[in-house]
């Protein structure tokens, strides 16, 4: 029986796959790369992608202003859920490696949201190349700077979690010029709303003395009335994304803002909070008060009850003692508990 | 410092194993089976369990992405490990009062284990979207009436009191 055991757990270790955690994604966040890494097990022990990885930048990149930048993902198989990690970093060591540690700020992630890892869910397929655009504010300090994009995915087969980083990508980040029209350096875009509303944005620019605004909806580019720096982009009705962007003019040379998108959502499930507590803890309460009122009747005998549960029968001597004694290793006190359920399982052992 | 998503995953492994051991030790004692350590085993784990639940709970809900239930999955797993932790303290406060560890006692624990391994399933359908456990209510939350949740929260108040009186005579 023990052999058998032994066998089992053998076998039903040996069946179990190197790593395929997290096959649904680990959802989009924050995280450097060791740390999506480790989502699929160690680092060390995953496969290595195939992907051909890129990031692509605008021709100039201002100290502190907003731009977008383009990650393709092309020449990769996954699993069947389609689905690939993106990971923007700015070194290749496993540590140290957010954005955020030069300086570089996530405005806006290809899901809506402000992470530097993202899952997409799109075509992915040795044919296809997947795009999706970021926009960032660039670092304050002027200079040139790495960054990378590491992707992990799974595997057709589902066996292996496969991870890869692009070789690094430079990108020199310029002085900007005095009087350029430009948005204010405090001043964020919103990346989201609920459908059915409209939503009204004000602009803070600096040496822009005339703004307007596009708004791309599918393939169409319309222009948005701008009154003290406030517009208005119309409620949507469907769930998807708009894309607007800034045209700013003064003395300097007229600049074009990226194009920032915003993001329609159905309102997200709700549920009476205080409700749902307060039922919680009546759940808890009647399982309590059900599961006391089944309590066998307290006897004189129980009310001796120690944490030693052999005592709750010290008084009762069991079934009489066979003639050749009790088990060997067993105590008289242990006969009178358990004696019986001995003598059950040995008749049931004769009798098979 | 550890994030609290760390720190959820440290708690949760400790609930689940502790319970699942206990789990173990009661589906033995159900069976009268195995070393008659399994009494002592089963109701230590799930004391164990019963400890480190409120900080699973704490710091899931600190990891959440989110902010509050926006989810049906965590409502039910609000409910679902209430539920587990008012049986599993009313299997212990049976045994410390000295309830025999029979089928009902032993089937009262099993009960306890499985509605929090429920919980962590459900744990994993809204991380992963994946768990062994197909049938756990993804998109329905059975959620009573204000009135009706403190009904029940008086009658159960109502047979704790009848169950401490009864003890007492």
């Amino acid at each position: 029986m023990r052999f058998n055991l032994i066998i089992i757990s053998v076998l039903l270790i040996l069946s179990s796959t190197i790593s395929t955690a997290n096959p649904g994604g680990k959802g989009d966040d924050v995280r450097s790369r060791d740390c999506a890494g480790s989502c699929h097990s160690a680092p060390s022990t995953n496969g290595q992608s195939s992907a051909i990885l890129a990031l692509e930048f605008p021709g100039q990149v201002y100290a502190g202003l907003l731009f977008d930048m383009t990650s393709s993902v092309g020449n990769v198989e996954v699993s069947s859920n389609n689905m690939v990690g993106y990971n923007i970093l700015i070194n290749s060591d496993g540590a140290k490696d957010l954005p955020s540690n030069d300086g570089w700020e996530i405005i806006t992630d290809p899901n809506g949201g402000k992470n530097n890892y993202v899952e997409i869910v799109d075509s992915f397929s040795s044919f296809n190349t997947v795009n999706r655009t970021w926009t960032l504010r660039a670092p304050s300090s002027v200079g040139t700077y790495q960054m990378y994009l590491a992707v992990q995915h799974g595997t057709p087969e589902g066996e292996v979690s496969m991870t890869g980083i692009s070789s690094a990508f430079s990108v020199e980040v310029i002085e900007v010029p005095e009087d350029l029209p430009r948005l204010s350096p405090d001043w964020q875009p919103p990346n989201s709303r609920q459908i059915g509303e409209s939503t009204t944005i004000k602009l803070e620019t600096l040496f822009a003395e005339t703004v307007s605004v596009e708004l791309k909806n599918g393939g169409q580019i319309t222009n948005l009335q701008v009154t003290n720096g406030e517009f208005t982009i119309p409620a949507s009705v469907n769930e998807g994304v708009v894309e607007w962007r800034v045209i700013m003019e003064g003395e300097g040379p007229t600049q074009t803002s990226p194009w920032f998108r915003l993001t329609a959502s159905a309102p997200g499930w709700e549920i009476d909070e205080t409700n749902l507590y307060i039922q919680a803890t009546a759940l808890l309460l009647l399982c309590l008060g059900l599961v006391l009122s089944f309590r066998t009747p307290t006897v004189s005998y129980l009310k001796e009850y120690s944490d030693n549960p052999l005592s709750q029968q010290s008084d009762s001597n069991g079934p009489p003692i066979p003639a050749g004694g009790i088990p060997e290793g067993w105590t008289e006190e242990q006969w009178a508990y358990y004696g019986q359920e001995h003598l059950d399982s040995l008749e049931g052992g004769t009798n098979q | 410092m550890i994030s609290s998503s760390t720190f959820h995953v440290i708690t949760t492994e400790l609930t689940v194993g502790m319970f699942a051991l206990s789990g173990v030790a009661f589906l033995l004692c159900l069976i009268r089976k195995g070393p008659i350590s399994r009494e002592s085993v089963a109701h230590w784990a799930l004391l164990g369990g019963l400890i480190a639940t409120p900080f699973a709970i704490i710091s899931g809900i600190n990891s959440t992405p989110s902010e509050g239930i926006t989810d049906p999955l965590l409502a039910n797993k609000v409910l679902l490990s209430m539920t587990s932790t008012g049986i599993a303290i009313g299997v212990l406060i049976n045994r410390k009062l000295g309830a025999d560890v029979d089928v009902k006692h032993s089937s009262l624990g099993l009960l306890s284990v499985g509605l929090m391994l429920a919980t962590a399933g459900i744990g994993g359908e809204y991380s992963r979207g994946e768990t062994l456990l197909f049938l756990v209510p993804k998109e329905t939350v059975f959620l009573f009436p204000l009135w009706a949740s403190i009904m029940i929260a008086v009658l159960g108040i109502i047979m704790i009191s009848k169950s401490a009186i009864q003890h007492r005579v």
